[in-house]
């Protein structure tokens, strides 16, 4: 295991979570979303794990999933975060990591997750302007491909 | 900072002629660049979304058709992505293929790059001589895949054809050719006045501001981060050929005309290398439709930057999730602030330098701030005006054909002034 | 114009294709057997069964079905070769199939024994 993911476990523990590897060089951690500026600075500025990849959103029934992918060398470090459906504020990590920008406008265009501390956080980026605000986010589980095909008025594809 | 409504005139990217749209809202003070506000989507297509309902293998064709230019990579990186959650090893005589078919991806976007950056440059020599040394590596994949631009040689822990009999010396030959004209083409961007003149001291950003701002590939190597995943995370063969990753620290549009010529060359050499060093062996493994539960990401380097896939799977026929990061999306914060305190005709260079997998530039709205004057041009528009601005003799020379589609973009310029 | 070292003098002349290119699909009716792997791996839903009647296998009456393609979808990758046990398939290295009705690019070539 590299010093970089051993001195991650002990900070982790520290915590109060858990790192859990997956495989060889990759791992993930799960934080709470009043923990998670915090761990991201110590993962930034004192682990210098700088590089941030993306920020996947993940649909797992009633709550919805942020991975923040990390990467380091050979390390990828997943951190994980989430927020319930019926409330989908999360905080913003852009003060720390100035190039999460564009991908949290994605989460809130894609799953419609509110990122607090986002300058740019009401602005679509993906989606058209005329996106009817009755149709759900297109990336829930709950939203199906033939729903947003009959809205948008285009016809449907083939079987 | 806040522009009020009336400031920023919205206007349609599509254009009927050109390539892929994209749509800026500039701020100008005179002719400076103050600020910019981007707007992507225009070719998005669910993906993600389609990827949920269709079964492993086909999305891995769908997947290659994110791109047309590193179209091999996106298949590469969700195949391996992929691959892990089977536990089945990749042979070894696949992942040098992979390496080889990869390298030439690269040749080819780096010529198409260049002869891009010859065209908005308004050196168009440039351009047709590099495309047509581009048809050299084309032929060379549509030999061994059977198509030029969509290879369709990934599969799930192999590739699909084999290396043909004999094409070893061919490619090697090809290879030094290539090599050449690399170095060749390296010389006139060193010399040549059309190029200096517009691509040197444009487009500077510093390594603090690329680096938070999460940069990949080239961008983030101009400014002399050495960032690349063949070196800082191997995949394929990339831990067993020569690696040779080029970096500069001058960070402007001239250095990454010389780093992507470089690199060029450095892939040369590696395909050179793997073709020679090819290991016996069988090129695929048999996977199961049903792939395990569980989740992977995997990295790739795209000639672009890097591509990032994650993957969840819930033991099905279909993926759970996949999330696929293109490096044009990366490197656009980066972008953005390259295009900060440029001038309006350097508009064209500093986009096209990022190498966007979008073609860029359909329609740009401009708005400038001293005169509160607002417009709108077209790609071709601001092309002809860059060239204009630098070149101002270069009408007198011209002949026929293009004298007369540049003059008639010059009247309408002049009348919707 | 024509005879400038890098200009291709097609279509006036032939162009030179590679061994392996893949152009549009082919089928030889007398090996298919309808089993649909071909419509079940395709990528690009080109192919559908079409119900061509019933024959008598023993006491059982089995469906007789055979594909349908649809070329004008077709990506050319050769999935449907390759799962093919049957090898009724082929890419051929025709390419100029362009047309202006959408109809001549069904391919049905179902021959019932």
């Amino acid at each position: 295991m590299s010093e970089t993911l051993t001195q991650l476990g002990k900070y982790a523990e520290e915590v109060g979570t858990k790192v859990i590897q997956l495989r060889k060089n990759e791992s993930t951690v799960e934080v709470t979303q009043d923990r998670l500026k915090v761990f991201v600075a110590h993962l930034v500025n004192d682990l210098h794990v700088r590089h941030l990849m993306t920020i996947t959103g993940l649909d797992v029934g009633q709550n919805l999933v942020i991975i923040y992918n990390f990467s380091l060398e050979r390390d990828t470090i997943h951190v994980k975060t989430s927020v319930p459906k019926t409330n989908p504020q999360a905080v913003s990590i852009v003060d720390i990591v100035p190039g999460a920008i564009l991908y949290e406008m994605e989460l809130h265009d894609m799953f419609g997750i509110e990122l607090i501390g986002n300058p740019w956080k009401d602005q679509k980026l993906l989606l058209p302007d005329e996106w009817p605000a009755d149709l759900p986010p297109p990336l829930l589980k709950t939203t199906k491909p033939d729903q947003i095909r009959r809205r948008l008025g285009l016809e449907a594809a083939k079987p | 900072m806040e522009y009020s409504a009336e400031s920023l005139v919205p206007f349609g990217p599509i254009h009927p002629a050109l390539k892929e749209p994209e749509y800026f809202k500039l701020v100008l003070e005179g002719e400076r660049i103050i600020d910019v506000i981007p707007r992507i989507g225009y070719v998005h297509r669910g993906l993600e979304k389609a990827a949920e309902s269709r079964p492993w293998v086909q999305n891995m064709y769908m997947f290659e058709r994110t791109c047309g230019i590193c179209s091999f990579v996106h298949s590469l990186c969700y195949g391996q992505a992929v691959e892990e959650l089977t536990l089945f090893q990749v042979p070894k005589r696949a992942k040098y293929i992979r390496t080889i078919i990869a390298e030439m991806e690269r040749i080819h976007s780096h010529l198409l790059w260049v002869g891009l950056m010859g065209h908005w440059a308004g050196f168009d020599t440039l351009f047709m001589w590099v495309w047509n040394d581009r048809e050299v590596v084309l032929d060379l994949v549509e030999a061994i895949s059977g198509n030029r631009v969509h290879k369709s040689m990934n599969a799930f822990c192999g590739v699909r054809r084999d290396m043909p009999e004999n094409m070893k010396d061919r490619i090697v030959e090809r290879m030094k050719f290539l090599t050449d004209r690399a170095r060749y083409y390296r010389e006139v961007i060193d010399t040549e006045e059309t190029m200096l003149v517009r691509t040197e001291n444009i487009g500077r950003v510093s390594q603090d501001t690329a680096e938070k701002l999460c940069a990949v590939g080239p961008m983030a190597r101009y400014v002399g981060l050495r960032q690349d995943v063949r070196l800082n995370d191997p995949y394929a063969a990339y831990d067993e050929v020569p690696l040779d990753i080029v970096t500069t620290t001058e960070g402007d549009v001239h250095a990454l005309l010389r780093l992507r010529l470089d690199e060029l060359v450095a892939s040369a050499n590696i395909v050179s290398y793997a073709v020679e060093n090819l290991p016996d062996g069988p090129i695929r493994v048999k996977v199961p439709p049903v792939i395990p539960a569980g989740e992977h990401s995997s990295h790739c380097e795209a000639p672009r930057g890097e591509i990032f896939y994650y993957v969840k799977s819930s033991g099905g026929r279909t993926p759970e999730r996949v999330k696929s990061r293109q490096p044009t999306m990366a490197n656009l914060p980066t972008a953005l602030e390259m295009l900060k305190g440029q001038t309006l005709a350097d508009i064209p260079i500093v986009l096209t330098a990022i190498d966007p997998c979008f073609g860029c530039m359909d329609r740009m709205s401009f708005y400038d701030t001293e005169t509160n004057r607002r417009w709108t041009w077209s790609g071709e528009e601001l092309r002809q005006y860059g060239v204009n601005h630098y070149f101002p003799d270069r009408s007198k020379k011209q002949r026929g054909f293009t004298k007369a589609i540049d003059s008639s973009i010059n009247r309408r310029q002049r009348e919707s002034i | 114009m024509l005879e400038k070292p890098t200009t291709e003098a097609y279509p006036f002349k032939p162009i030179q294709l590679t061994e392996r290119f893949r152009g549009k699909l082919d089928i030889d009716p007398a090996k298919c057997t309808g089993c649909q792997v071909c419509a079940l791996v395709c990528p690009a839903a080109v192919i559908t069964m079409v119900d061509l009647g019933t024959r008598k296998v023993g006491d059982r009456e089995l469906k007789v079905r055979r594909p349908l393609f649809d070329l004008a979808s077709c990506i050319s990758c050769g999935e449907c070769v390759d799962n093919c046990a049957f090898n009724a398939l082929q890419l051929t290295k025709q390419f100029e199939i362009a047309t202006p009705n959408k109809t001549d690019l069904l391919m049905n070539k179902a021959v019932v024994k």
